[in-house]
């Protein structure tokens, strides 16, 4: 693990890197920063910090093709995407029949400029295999939907298969990782809903003081802070536990808990912004559009508090928890 | 003593716990009277293993080492059903302020304390004080070289078991709120005092009124300064959201767990399980930070109230997933097992009024840690 200071000096340049205006320019600046070198060799260090910053300033990179190539063990060829599964999912985005590969599902704005692209594809027997796929074989399509800054794509196609290619790989490994990185950055873009909701309701003036005197006010924005710590602190023991045998588990239910908290700290400060929140021209919008495709991308909040319950009634058993 | 790292207080306890498993679980349906004095038992063996020790400073029969090792302890208990988790906090909640404001004090008595030789009580609320802390008016009077102390306190629990308490009183004018307020440690068994048990939607009767009449309390038995009671009051608070709420996650997993094990096929919705989980895992992860931060020497604050916001709120939603799951169990059953969730059921409704309300800890994060200001 890097050291505090070492950290802060990252989270710093970090800072800088997100507030480029465009992916593209995010991604350059996290290349001058060592983001991928990084991620190689203390990925449990910057992941949290990049992914954080990432939701806090509303950016957004291609560093989540970073991290899945990098669970996959594929970070070593820079112009490669990845895809990723459909809205709400978590299943493998390919299909394996024999030697034939269908693919559908997501991928970040990397796959205008990658040459190949990274599909896990389950085979009939149902096993998870990596294909390497040239992006000329895959049909891209722009998502403007409702948040056109994110710039994911949706990805279709079916290519013949180098058979090669197809070794057998740990997908849900992958879909943790990346859990885990959507789990920060929806926690950073919660705690900047509460940083705008707060600064208006000590500046907004009604009835001659302003509205964070009044204790519905003040409560919402509590229940605000107790959704945004609540998932700090459980994203930081499913980062913890990352080489241990909860690390899959402890994802899947970090990125549903903060998911969910999304939406409670959405509401709550959507409330609390009133009118001025609900204009094109207040950041809060960008922010709630944000967290809505975020909390669907590997696996819905939805789909994984569910999921979860059924495995759980399935085996009658609960998770092993973090020791003290 | 030596030394005493944390894995391997763990595995000692554990085996420990194993080993003398039929003397430490209780006798099935334990009234409150069995679990009380169940405890004391629990205590005094666990004194004289040893592992009752660790974690407490050798000021007061300790062997010092990190507080994690009582965290671990409240833990293990909870997770398997051992103690009552209520009565055990206790213990957690008064000592460290008692060791902390009057010493010599706790050099005599946080020792009968969690050997199980004594139990002790908090004498915080009153009937006109609730959430206002700062307005209470059970009053003491310096007569000669003793305090004599007359009024009512309520909601206090296992003042009926109590050989001791941790009281809250009124020694400056009626108007001197918080500055006149002098905290003192007063033996339950003093002529004048007298105890009602409350009979309570749960039927667990831990909660009483404590009458004083004119009630004597020697000068010495002052835990901190005259009129600096609102300090001890203020330094005791975060012990009661911080490391009794992490035995009481153990516990809510050890029963989330016997539900799993017991409900029927369909009887559990898995959406409302998953959520449920989801919110034990992040009780667990907040409350073990704030472990580590006490651990740590930092002094606990205002941020101990997300905690408490937090366990309040995963408690409820627990026995509202087990009175949905099983509510033959819940509603009729006479049987122990449906008895106690039952009991549990009706419980956890408290769990966002004691303690500092769940107002009150949300005006405490919106002030203190949001930072909005005064609320008028």
């Amino acid at each position: 693990m890097m050291d505090a200071e070492v950290i802060e000096l990252f989270a710093s340049s970090v800072r800088r890197a997100v507030r480029q205006p465009t992916a593209a320019e995010v991604d350059l600046a996290l290349a001058d920063i060592g983001w991928r070198e990084a991620l190689a060799t203390e990925a449990a260090s910057v992941v949290p910090v990049l992914f954080s910053e990432q939701g806090e300033a509303n950016s957004t990179s291609c560093a989540l093709d970073d991290v899945l190539a990098e669970a996959l063990g594929r970070l070593g060829e820079p112009d490669v995407a990845v895809v990723l599964p459909a809205l709400g999912s978590v299943a493998a985005p390919g299909r394996l029949d024999g030697q034939e590969l269908s693919v559908s599902g997501l991928s970040t704005a990397r796959m205008l400029a990658a040459s190949s692209a990274l599909v896990v594809a389950a085979d009939t027997a149902g096993q998870a295999r990596l294909a390497i796929v040239g992006t000329g074989s895959l049909v891209t399509t722009g998502i403007g939907g409702v948040d056109p800054a994110l710039g994911l794509l949706r990805v279709d196609g079916a290519a013949p298969l180098d058979a090669e290619c197809a070794e057998p790989v740990e997908w849900p490994a992958a879909v943790a990782a990346g859990q885990l990185a959507l789990t920060y950055e929806l926690l950073g873009a919660t705690r900047a809903m509460l940083r705008l909701a707060r600064e208006h309701a000590v500046t907004r003036i009604q009835a001659g003081r302003p509205i964070s005197v009044f204790q519905a006010v003040r409560h919402r924005l509590a229940d605000t802070l107790v959704a945004v710590e609540s998932s700090a602190a459980l994203a930081a023991a499913a980062s913890d536990s990352i080489g241990t045998t909860l690390d899959t588990e402890l994802a899947g239910i970090a990125k549903g808990y903060v998911g969910r908290m999304a939406a409670v700290a959405a509401r709550h400060c959507q409330q609390v912004l009133a009118g001025i929140g609900f204009t094109a021209e207040h950041q809060f919008q960008a922010y709630y559009r944000r967290v809505l495709v975020l909390d669907q991308l590997l696996g819905s909040s939805r789909m994984l508090t569910r999921t979860l319950g059924e495995r759980l009634l399935e085996g009658r058993l609960l998770p092993d928890m973090p020791a003290l | 003593m030596g030394t005493m790292s944390l894995t391997d207080y763990r595995v000692g306890l554990d085996r420990w716990l194993d080993d003398n498993a039929a003397e430490l679980v209780p006798a099935a349906a334990g009234t409150l009277d069995d679990d009380m004095a169940h405890l004391s038992h629990v205590r005094r063996m666990m004194y004289d293993a040893g592992w009752m020790r660790w974690g407490w400073p050798e000021s007061v029969a300790g062997y010092g080492g990190t507080t994690l090792m009582r965290a671990y302890l409240g833990e293990a208990l909870a997770a398997r059903d051992l103690v009552h988790p209520d009565p055990y906090c206790m213990a957690e909640v008064l000592a460290p302020t008692v060791i902390n404001f009057a010493p010599d004090l706790a050099a005599t008595m946080v020792p009968r304390l969690i050997r199980g030789d004594d139990t002790w009580c908090q004498g915080f609320s009153e009937p006109g004080t609730g959430s206002n802390l700062a307005s209470l008016s059970c009053r003491a009077v310096r007569v000669a070289d003793a305090w004599r102390v007359s009024g009512q306190k309520v909601w206090t629990s296992f003042a009926q078991y109590a050989h001791r308490c941790v009281l809250l009183t009124r020694t400056g004018s009626a108007e001197s709120a918080h500055r006149g307020i002098t905290a003192l440690f007063v033996d339950m068994d003093t002529p004048g005092i007298s105890v009602r048990p409350i009979r309570t939607m749960h039927g667990r009767d831990e909660f009483c009124e404590v009458f004083f009449d004119d009630v004597p309390v020697p000068i010495e038995r002052t835990i901190g300064a005259v009129d600096g009671g609102w300090a001890v009051a203020m330094d005791l608070l975060p012990y009661e959201r911080s490391t009794s709420l992490w035995h009481r996650g153990a516990y809510l997993r050890r029963r989330v767990g016997e539900l799993l094990a017991h409900a029927g096929r369909d009887a559990v919705a898995p959406d409302e399980l998953g959520a449920v989980v989801q919110q034990l895992f992040a009780l667990r992860a907040r409350s073990r930070a704030t472990q580590y931060r006490h651990a740590d020497g930092e002094a606990l604050g205002a941020e101990t109230s997300i905690d408490k916001l937090l366990v309040a709120s995963t408690e409820q939603a627990v026995f509202d997933l087990v009175a949905a799951a099983l509510p033959a169990e819940v509603l009729l059953d006479e049987a122990p097992a449906g008895a106690r969730w039952r009991e549990e059921f009706f419980y956890s409704k408290a769990a966002t009024i004691y303690g500092g309300s769940t107002e009150v800890q949300r005006n405490i994060v919106a002030k203190r840690l949001l930072d909005l200001g005064a609320d008028r």
